[in-house]
């Protein structure tokens, strides 16, 4: 009988009991997993649940349309966000089911946390942009079964494609023989080895961008990217490191460009997304949550990202409404200065700011600290020149950074599948 | 318990064995009373010995004569004591033999003239201590401290271990000590009971510069001479640079304050050094100085999986401070000033570019005070005093790109104006009103009147 990790004769392991074990493996990715991780192992070395990760993230033949894999929208050369300027993605057996969110990028979840709230209050952590995953195996089920990305609807739909996938034997070698048996224990076993994956594989958390090299002292930064750096962080300026830290944490993990928290920043609404055409219709991100609803307070927020890869951003915010980043930047420090630039106009000509939450909640938009402590007319936090600035420096934030060329390139790290 | 079971033996002999027997009971009776009464004299005579004992365990601690010399009572009894009182503080109580229990608190109400609703009443400290003597020669003597009344995982207040180190006499001149200690810099660190100094709060060049109460894990040799020099070596552990937050005020209320480790999982790879020297030739003159030095990087690059991002390796603190006072008649002054320099800050620094607190290069801080004891009765006393102090915890910092530098902090300077009145020498109500020449609110500096109790015991 080959050797299996979480399988066992049927009369002394039963489901649970496996799927304990995958748990248990998942919180204990060893080295051995890491190294496997990379797909260029997986053809030569023994598989693991990290080399099949490694292919199931890139397998379409387990999507309802077989043209979806989970690297159609998080490519892998696009830092694992989405490659093109789509405010949503469609899926579906036809491939038309439009989405509701923007892609976000997997790169550095493997040090995101389970989602709970704060000392303090504030919600943190927690997988997707309303954090209703709780680990990254949690969040791995979401795309295989919704019906606007890969589709498959049920767990049984999952296991059957998986049985037919190329690494099928790979996959009952790593779970035993009759894991395609349990349709249920399968689809674990997958979302099992896709979170291996990303925890484990290098280019999901290469640390390898220009500012990682400037924080470890290899290369300096230009002198329009320290200004940019210096504005980035300043609170009576950019204010940015307040929800998107720059600085080491404290057990020496260089920083990700994130606090985990939630903010609702008032982003317009985007008639690009199909689900907008209903007037009544709105993304209420965390409130939108079964187990949040009750908390009308947190209505509006959606998760705040990691800035690593920014720069390689082809849309921007939860609902794709902005293309490029220094349109992005603009919002930020003139939505409320200059409102007419971005929300539509009534009647009487006034911006009707926050059009992308629902009137009674407009008060949970966050306009307490810089730069959106200003009013109509003021002066913006930043002028274009600075803005200009800030674009040069969260351009270091991108990964695969090449000191010969001086460029940077997140596919440069993502081995060949 | 020994001293006791001797004492009872012999008047038991004496009692029944030692005295020819009397036919006259009442005359018996009255004998055995008297008896009774002598062995409660001794009972007393023996309990007081033992506190004795445990304040005061041989004679050449007790005549320690300074600050760097060890404290072997309860650091109250200090006769550097930054304010003395009126006759001799407590030493403590004795718990049985070699052990002697002591303590002191504190409670504070501090009213800003300016913003009256961040007045602010507070429990600030109370503190329980013990010395137990294992022989002439060695003792452990402990401090610990609850701060904020209430110490739990909702609310502010702190429980810390501020002292336990074990001391070790060689000779009655000099000795060795090993443990966590008070670094012996200034005259408030190692003598900052409430009774000890004047004002309701500690003065800021000694919290803000000097970050009292200042306390590492250090093996220190101490020693005196008969012409009143007393001295004080150590190494152990330093601050820690790797914990320094840009984002926090914390670095700005008090540079080392914010990154001292107290002995708490210390990261100890690189040792701190540190000496004092104090002179008492002249009665009531005190004549001082300390420094302490050591790299804080504490290797914090080459920790972890060697991603090093950490670009402060090599740096090095040097905190030197020097100090004088004069007590004579009812007067007394003192004056201190110490100063500090961190280096290699700049790559650091430039990684916290924008940030609204990178790490000063050097830092200071002086004071000038007088008290005069103005009236005393009894036990009690009344000591007004005056103090300026002016202190800078950034007064420059390491030079970075043009334009991106961060301006040296503004000093501040503090006029404080109040009296101590001693109850008794263990109990102090104090008063005053200080007045900042600069307001910062996020620091709590501020015009203010504050109003606090002490006691020890």
């Amino acid at each position: 009988m080959r050797q299996s990790i979480c399988g066992r004769p049927r009369d002394i392991a039963g489901r649970y009991g496996r799927i304990l074990c995958l748990v248990a493996l998942l919180a204990g990715l060893n080295a051995t997993s890491v190294a496997a991780a990379r797909g260029d192992v997986a053809a030569t070395a023994a598989p693991t649940p990290a080399s099949l990760g490694a292919r199931i993230f890139r397998d379409a033949s387990l999507s309802a349309s077989g043209t979806m894999a989970c690297s159609t929208c998080h490519d892998p050369a696009q830092a694992h966000a989405q490659n093109n300027t789509l405010a949503v993605q469609r899926g579906g057996a036809a491939s038309d089911v439009p989405g509701f969110r923007a892609t976000p990028s997997l790169r550095y979840l493997n040090l995101n946390l389970p989602f709970f709230f704060a000392k303090d209050g504030t919600p943190t952590g927690g997988f997707t942009r309303d954090g209703n995953a709780p680990t990254l195996l949690a969040q791995a089920q979401v795309p295989m079964l919704a019906g606007h990305e890969m589709a498959n609807g049920d767990a049984a739909t999952v296991a059957a494609r998986l049985s037919a996938a190329v690494y099928a034997q790979d996959f009952r070698r790593v779970y035993g023989d009759d894991i395609f048996a349990d349709a249920e224990l399968a689809l674990t076993a997958a979302q099992y080895s896709l979170a291996a994956y990303e925890q484990s594989a290098p280019e999901f958390h290469p640390f390898d961008s220009k500012f990682d090299g400037f924080l470890r002292g290899k290369w300096q930064l230009s002198p329009q990217e320290l200004r940019g750096f210096a504005l980035f962080n300043r609170p009576d300026k950019g204010n940015c490191a307040s929800c998107h830290p720059s600085t080491r944490q404290a057990d020496g993990t260089p920083p990700l460009f994130t606090d985990y928290s939630y903010d609702n920043l008032g982003v317009p609404r985007n008639a690009e997304i199909p689900a907008n055409a209903d007037a009544q219709y709105f993304d209420l991100g965390l409130c939108g949550r079964e187990d949040l609803s009750d908390r009308r307070d947190l209505c509006g927020q959606f998760k705040v990202p990691t800035l690593r890869n920014v720069a390689t951003r082809r849309v921007f915010f939860h609902n794709g409404y902005f293309h490029a980043l220094t349109e992005a930047l603009h919002f930020y420090v003139q939505r409320d200065t200059n409102p007419e630039k971005w929300y539509p106009l009534d009647a009487h000509g006034e911006a009707q700011k926050f059009n992308d939450v629902p009137a009674p909640l407009t008060r949970n938009v966050n306009s307490g600290e810089a730069p959106y402590n200003r009013g109509l007319g003021d002066r913006p936090a930043l002028s274009d020149a600075e803005i200009d600035d800030l674009i040069a420096f969260l351009g270091t934030l991108t990964d695969g950074y090449d000191p010969a060329t001086g460029t940077a390139d997140p596919a440069r790290d993502v081995p060949e599948p | 318990m020994k001293h006791h079971s001797i004492a009872l033996a012999v008047f038991a002999f004496v009692a029944l064995g030692g005295s020819p027997a009397r036919a006259d009971e009442a005359a018996l009776k009255a004998e055995v009373e008297t008896l009774r009464a002598e062995v409660a004299a001794l009972k007393d005579a023996v309990h007081q010995m033992q506190a004795d004992r445990g304040a005061a365990q041989k004679p050449a601690l007790v005549a320690a004569p300074a600050s760097t010399a060890p404290s072997p009572a309860p650091a109250p009894t200090s006769p550097l004591a930054a304010a003395p009182a009126p006759a001799v503080p407590s030493a403590g109580i004795a718990l049985g033999e070699g052990t002697t229990l002591w303590g002191y608190g504190q409670i504070d109400y501090n009213h800003p003239t300016a913003r009256g609703a961040d007045a602010q009443a507070d429990l600030t400290r109370a503190v329980l201590g013990f010395n137990h003597v294992f022989d002439e020669s060695t003792r452990v003597y402990g401090e610990l401290e609850w701060e904020h009344a209430i110490a739990s995982a909702d609310d502010a207040g702190e429980t810390e271990v501020e002292q336990l180190y074990i001391e070790h006499a060689l000779t009655p001149n000099y000795g060795v000590r090993a443990g966590l200690m008070l670094i012996p810099l200034g005259l408030l660190n190692e003598h900052h009971e409430p009774t000890q100094f004047y004002g309701v709060e500690r003065n800021f060049v000694e919290t803000a510069i000097i970050p009292s109460t200042w306390r590492e894990g250090a093996i220190a040799g101490y020693g005196s001479t008969d012409a009143g020099l007393s001295w004080n070596v150590g190494i152990g552990t330093g601050p820690n640079l790797g914990k320094w937050d840009p984002t926090s005020e914390e670095g700005r209320a008090s540079p080392l304050g914010s990154i001292h480790q107290e002995l708490q999982l210390a990261k100890a790879h690189d040792p701190s050094l540190f000496g004092a020297i104090n002179w008492q030739g002249v009665p009531g003159l005190t004549v001082g100085g300390g420094i302490f030095t050591g790299k804080i990087g504490q290797a914090t690059a080459k920790q972890g999986d060697g991603d090093a991002t950490f670009p402060a390796d090599d740096a090095r603190l040097v905190l030197g401070e020097a100090h004088a006072r004069w007590q004579t008649g009812p007067f007394d002054f003192a004056a201190l000033y110490t100063r500090g320099t961190i280096s290699d800050t700049q790559a650091l620094n430039l990684s916290f570019l924008g940030q609204p607190t990178p790490v000063p290069k050097s830092f200071w801080g002086s004071y000038v005070q007088g008290a005069w004891r103005a009236l005393e009765w009894n036990r009690s006393a009344l000591v007004p005093f005056v103090r300026y102090e002016a202190f800078n915890t950034a007064a420059s910092y390491a030079p970075q790109p043009q334009g991106l530098g961060t301006p040296p902090l503004p000093t501040e300077r503090v006029w404080t104006v109040g009296a101590n009145y001693y109850l008794n020498p263990n109990v102090v109500f104090k008063i005053d009103y200080q007045d900042f020449n600069r307001d910062d609110s996020a620091l709590g500096y501020g015009n203010r009147f504050d109003l606090g109790i002490g006691y020890q015991f």
